[in-house]
């Protein structure tokens, strides 16, 4: 079949040479979209799995204090990115926190995945007075100053861990809503959402069973974004002394802890905000080259990839 | 047909109607207003209520929060009658309503004043950052995003598109204590922190800006890139107009008004900036001020400051909204592209 298809599109003559081919902005966005795709995927990876294997590494504990060896700078005495002012090797500090700023910033968008796919395809696919009143919902949120009302949500009920990614979550679940009732009002006029009902399925069950499927992987994109999204937020909760102190300090937290030694301690400060950075460009990266694939090469490769799997199956 | 086309030197840019007093006033203008004033009141009424329902929820007694550890179980009661919790939680709700009313929003623990007007005090600080901010933002974003949409996909734009990639990913305090350091600490020729003189303003501006330039150019090059790809812009280019005139006169007014949706509603987000920011440079805004609270477990100050922010944001908005009309003669005369 397809060396058929080659053969013809050799043979007929165009005056498109493959400079052009190369030089055309399509082209040109395939291969930033890629190069976007592996320079995210590694700086991120560079942040995470450090982060991830942080109790295998030989590591200092990250709460052991030596007063005798305070704010060393950077790669001196085995302390790779130097100490705090209580002694406390910052590497291990980082590492530690990260995993508690990861899995907050995980478990966060999982739930604003949830709630925001739920509410979002009940108003796309419903309509009427649902669709109001979420959409109503989701105005009111998006032009509000959330993080004052956040602040006094753990001010009120404490600085746990479920209660930041709680907060988290609930500043994030309109981003996804939104985008899943696009799409489930762009799904459900087509036809084979009649077909289901000629068939007798239900409501629900059309909209989990055909619609959702759909959807999911048009709306997961963004479920990179919004990571990067959440770790930036507890970052900020955290800095401002609402952030989540056991088991261990959090990115933000430790970086509001070295600002005092700003003048004489540069590292305490700049390390720990780039490993943030680092992290947050390579998801948003990630997350962007994902997005400017094409629609018709993703869903090429897509099919390659799966189709011998179903045949064989 | 053709001699229509034939007249190319009257055809200038799709002109837009006089914007008289009385088309502005027509009668599809009132009923906008009418609908965007009940909006903004319904997402004040939300936030009133998710802020009485928060502290209703919250674990602990308010009474004992209000009255401290020494107090006896008689200052307990009396107290509890004051504040009306021996009621209804609707009658209680009622009276929080009535007390919002009277903009009686309880007194701050730490300052022993009225919330409100502490937190008015700081007020203008905070809007002082907001408004440089927006400005920045607007006079570098604009440019930027343009620039980027006319250079789409080349090797130029891919670099500004990675640096606007990174300027979205950095926490703003840390973007704040970096521009410390490098401008207060090791070259010493700006103020570090508070508010002394005018130049106090450049470094929380430039870091609350950075976000938002980020976010804003690149919503400008998307918008632009759209505009540039439409079949008037063809026309206009068909008919040789320049390529500076077709920028500014033709997409650019196209452009505007997801641009403008874009600065009202990041308005929102840009006050959480400023709140951050605030507390990076000692800024005497509400910022710093809400942190203050957090930390001495102020719930009136805290609460004020929600809704102070609150009614600001959604002012904000209300002002962006109905400037629409002005831009787009669709909204005046009562057809939403929504």
């Amino acid at each position: 079949m397809t060396t058929v298809t080659d053969d013809t599109e050799r043979l007929r003559p165009s005056a498109v040479t493959a400079k052009d081919i190369a030089r055309a902005g399509v082209t040109r966005r395939a291969r930033d979209s890629r190069l976007k795709i592996w320079v995210g995927s590694i700086c991120a990876l560079v942040v995470i799995l450090p982060v991830a294997f942080a109790r295998v590494l030989p590591l200092p504990s990250p709460d052991a204090t030596d007063l005798g060896a305070r704010r060393l700078s950077p790669l001196t005495d085995g302390h790779l990115f130097g100490t705090d002012q209580l002694g406390r090797d910052l590497l291990a500090r980082v590492l530690f926190g990260g995993q508690v700023s990861l899995t907050i910033g995980v478990l966060a968008v999982v739930v604003s995945g949830l709630i925001g796919l739920t509410l979002g395809s009940l108003a796309g696919y419903l309509g009427g007075w649902v669709d109001t009143v979420v959409s109503r919902l989701l105005e009111a949120q998006l032009s509000l100053p959330l993080l004052m009302m956040l602040l006094l949500v753990v001010a009120l009920f404490g600085s746990s861990i479920p209660v930041i990614t709680f907060v988290i979550a609930i500043a994030q679940w309109p981003e996804i809503a939104r985008i899943t009732r696009s799409l489930v009002l762009v799904e459900r006029e087509k036809p084979y959402i009649d077909a289901a009902r000629v068939l007798g399925l239900g409501k629900f069950a059309t909209l989990v069973r055909h619609v959702l499927p759909n959807i999911i992987k048009a709306a997961s994109l963004v479920v990179l974004l919004l990571l990067a999204q959440a770790v930036l937020l507890e970052s900020a909760l955290s800095y401002l002394g609402a952030g989540p102190q056991r088991p261990f300090a959090t990115w933000g937290r430790i970086i509001s802890d070295g600002q005092d030694y700003i003048t004489t301690s540069w590292w305490l400060v700049t390390l720990p905000g780039l490993v943030i950075v680092l992290m947050v460009v390579g998801v948003n990266l990630l997350g962007d080259g994902l997005r400017d694939r094409t629609a018709g090469s993703s869903l090429r490769g897509f099919l390659k990839k799966f189709r011998p799997n179903r045949s064989g199956a | 047909m053709t001699q229509q086309l034939a007249e190319p030197a009257s055809v200038g840019a799709p002109r837009a109607a006089p914007v008289g007093k009385k088309s502005v006033l027509r009668a599809a203008m009132p009923r906008y207003i009418a609908k965007r004033l009940a909006q903004s009141l319904l997402t004040l009424f939300l936030t009133l209520s998710t802020v009485f329902v928060l502290i209703r929820m919250a674990p602990g007694d308010p009474a004992y929060a209000m009255a401290g550890p020494l107090a006896t179980s008689e200052d307990l009661a009396r107290i509890r009658t004051d504040m009306g919790l021996d009621r209804s939680v609707f009658v209680q709700y009622l009276l929080y309503l009535k007390g919002l009313l009277r903009l009686d929003l309880g007194t701050s623990y730490s300052f022993q004043a009225p919330a409100l007007d502490v937190v008015l005090g700081r007020l203008p600080y905070t809007i002082t950052l907001a408004v440089a901010a927006i400005l920045l933002t607007t006079v570098i974003a604009i440019p930027l995003g343009t620039w980027m949409a006319r250079h789409a996909d080349t090797r130029r734009e891919l670099a500004a598109n990675v640096v606007t990639i990174a300027g979205q990913s950095m926490p703003d305090f840390w973007t704040g204590l970096m521009l410390l350091t490098i401008f207060a600490v090791l070259l010493p020729i700006l103020p570090s922190a508070g508010f002394t003189q005018w130049s106090s303003l450049v470094l929380p501006a430039v870091t609350v800006a950075v976000l938002q330039i980020a976010l804003i150019s690149r919503m400008v090059r998307r918008e632009m890139v759209n505009s540039f790809a439409s079949p008037y812009m063809t026309v206009a280019r068909a008919r040789g107009v320049s390529q500076r005139e077709l920028t500014w006169r033709y997409a650019m007014r196209n452009s505007a008004i997801p641009v403008l949706t874009a600065l009202g509603t990041r308005f929102a987000s840009m006050l959480n900036g400023v709140v951050v920011v605030e507390v990076v440079f000692a800024w005497p805004g509400v910022g710093s001020l809400v942190v203050r609270a957090l930390e001495t477990r102020d719930y009136p100050l805290i609460q004020a400051t929600v809704l102070v922010t609150a009614v600001l944001a959604i002012l904000v908005q209300l002002l962006v909204d109905l400037c629409y009309p002005l831009l787009d003669p669709r909204v005046r005369l009562g057809k939403g592209t929504n």
